[in-house]
């Protein structure tokens, strides 16, 4: 599914200092895999989303998604990848203010170029719990609840990956958790799941943890335990 | 993403955000009420100015033949006039000349003294044939036009305009009664409609018009006339009529070059094209005005569209991450300023409209509903949405949607 070779990432600081964010960074990530990135805060792991998410490119170096090699797409090429191949979840949730759950969940579909598929959305909401929800406001729904909605979002074009930036990092622990596991249940339906966090008890949902450190891969690790609502574990 | 997609979306944003939405809104509408406004009252008051000319010139499809060349041209008088233009110098001009449909035979005077009983007025005293009035488009209150029999009878009748009814019948009917124009006494045989004021303020209703005949014959003893005038066929055209009138004429008073024309052949065309460019110069400066009040709204759609690019970045990061094309985002805001722009437009449409008739009615022009100003208007909005828009869209696009998501 995801295969990186030798990434590099340098960004300027104002002052035009350069700062490596990834260092000759390659792994490879197979279709279904549930894997977490874990850091400390400017350790890499957001820029390393970034360009597996396909909103950034690599300095150098080679990304592959789904077999191609996407490294040196322009902007509207990479535009089209996320609209169809990558689904994002992020730690604010992101929805779009004055807009109700139904119609964020139908953002994504807005982009596709095809038409929207009658009723997709509110099953959408139905398969993350909100099947009542649909008509209200963003600002009407708990956190939690606004996590679900951005899930059924990334859902809503049905990419193969989706990638997680900290989607517990605003949530309580019950609510958290309830978010993981509904991410476990998309990865045992067979989704590539790239979930970003520093949080240790979070990694646990997952079957693989990337722990980066100062731009490098530190360990690459497979863990034994399931997460508690997997009944079988992905390809 | 499809056009109808993201009317419908820029519509919802709107609706939903409608403090600012009527805000750009009456930025547009100002300048485009002020723009359908100024065009009507301008294309009113040109109207106006050239129903007010026609009035006093005549119709545009009639030239006039007057005597002496041009570099003597001047108001026809009594004594002034150059004797060169005769009664035959007319018929052979509406027997023999290309593309004229009818001759009128004119010989006028000015302040002539017109009495009844023991009142005397000042007018003009014109001596015309039967179709004169017709051509010239005057019409009667009561009683007769001239008539083909008053003129070769030399009948003493006359037709008058309001001023002689003010000036000699203050508070009894003229019709019938007995005036004297010089010393000669006619009959009065019709009363002119009123004919207001020209562009100078003066009055048009001091006329008084006799047979031809009889003003040649009877009171003025003149075989020549003062003014010829030929109504055309093709008005668009006059340049090969009053070419052959020329050589008619000039053949006729044995004129041969180098020898200078001893008439004068005036096209109303020209003066009323004048009186059209300084009414039209006053619509434009009207529009000038109407367009800096634009140029104002759409500075205001402007700056209310940056605000909201900055509010709405991170709304933008969600829409680019999840597979919005910079074309995407800038379509959007762009669509976004046209709609505003559009309603903005068609509630100043309204505005404005209403704005002129009230205008109109006060200075008593008559209203004017331009289509095409209202076409224009629309156009403009829609241009001013899509001018002032594109910055704000073009910002929009290009906010980096990594930053736009962690802002």
């Amino acid at each position: 599914m995801i295969a990186v070779e030798n990434l590099e990432k340098t960004y300027r600081r104002g002052d035009g200092t350069p700062v490596m964010a990834l260092k000759n960074v390659s792994f490879t990530i197979g279709e279904g895999e549930f894997v977490t990135v874990r850091g400390a805060s400017g350790s890499g792991k957001s820029s390393l989303l970034n360009i597996l998410g396909c909103l950034d490119t690599p300095t150098s170096g080679v990304y592959r998604l789904a077999g191609e090699d996407v490294s040196n797409y322009t902007d509207e090429q990479r535009s089209h990848l996320r609209c169809r191949r990558i689904g994002f979840v992020f730690q604010s949730f992101n929805l779009l203010s004055r807009t109700t759950a139904l119609e964020n969940v139908e953002v994504p579909a807005l982009y596709s170029g095809e038409r929207i598929e009658e009723g997709k959305a509110a099953a959408l909401l139905e398969r993350v719990g909100l099947a009542e929800r649909g008509g209200h406001f963003v600002t009407e729904l708990s956190g939690g609840e606004q996590q679900r909605v951005a899930i059924a979002r990334a859902l809503m074009n049905d990419p193969p990956l989706l990638l997680a930036d900290e989607p517990t990092g605003n949530l309580d622990s019950e609510a958290g958790h309830s978010i993981m596991e509904l991410l476990g249940e998309l990865s045992n339906e067979g989704r590539t799941i790239i979930l970003v966090t520093h949080d240790e008890a979070v990694a646990e949902f997952a079957q693989r943890e990337l722990i980066i450190r100062d731009g490098l891969i530190a360990s690459d690790t497979l863990r034994t335990a399931k997460p508690p609502a997997s009944e079988k574990t992905g390809s | 993403m499809k056009l109808g997609q993201t009317i419908s979306l820029a519509l919802r944003t709107l609706i939903r955000n409608p403090l600012r939405s009527f805000l750009m809104m009456l930025g547009v509408a100002i300048g485009i009420a002020s723009l359908t406004a100024m065009a009507s009252i301008g294309e009113a008051t040109q109207q106006e100015t050239i129903r007010q000319f026609k009035r006093m010139v005549g119709t545009y499809d009639l030239v006039s033949i007057v005597p002496g060349a041009a570099s003597t041209r001047g108001m026809p008088s009594l004594t002034t006039v150059e004797p060169s233009l005769k009664f035959d110098d007319a018929t052979a001009i509406a027997e023999e000349a290309d593309g004229v449909l009818q001759v009128a035979e004119v010989q006028n005077a000015f302040d002539i003294d017109v009495k009844y009983r023991d009142k005397t007025t000042v007018s003009a005293v014109y001596g015309v044939s039967a179709n004169w009035l017709e051509m010239r488009e005057y019409f009667l209150e009561t009683g007769d036009v001239i008539t083909q029999d008053d003129i070769a009878s030399l009948a003493r009748i006359a037709v008058i305009g309001q001023d002689i009814v003010t000036g000699l019948f203050p508070d009894e009917d003229p019709m019938g009664k007995q005036i004297r124009i010089g010393n000669v006494p006619f009959a009065v045989k019709g009363i002119l409609v009123s004919r207001g004021a020209g562009p100078g303020g003066g009055s048009l209703d001091g006329v008084l018009f006799i047979p031809v005949t009889t003003a040649s014959k009877r009171l003025f003893q003149r075989d020549y006339l003062t003014t010829i005038t030929a109504q055309l066929s093709d008005p668009g055209r006059p340049g090969p009529s009053i070419e052959s009138i020329t050589t008619i004429l000039r053949e006729r008073h044995g004129i041969v070059p180098p020898g200078e024309d001893d008439f004068t052949i005036s096209d109303s065309r020209a003066s009323a094209e004048q009186v059209e460019e300084v009414s039209s110069t006053l619509a434009t400066i009207l529009t000038g005005v109407a367009i800096i009040a634009m140029i104002i709204g759409g500075t205001v759609i402007m700056s209310l569209m940056l605000i909201a690019v900055s509010e709405r970045r991170r709304e933008i990061g969600v829409r680019r991450a999840v597979g919005a094309t910079r074309t995407d985002v800038m379509l959007q805001f762009l669509i976004e300023a046209a709609t505003v722009s559009v309603v903005g437009g068609l509630l100043g449409i309204t505005l404005g409209i209403g704005g002129a008739t009230i205008t109109a009615m006060q200075q008593e022009l008559p209203p004017v509903l331009l289509w095409d100003t209202i076409g224009f208007a629309v156009c403009v909005s829609v241009g001013i949405g899509l001018i002032f828009g594109l910055q704000p869209a073009w910002k929009a696009a290009n906010i980096d949607p990594i930053d736009a998501l962690q802002s």
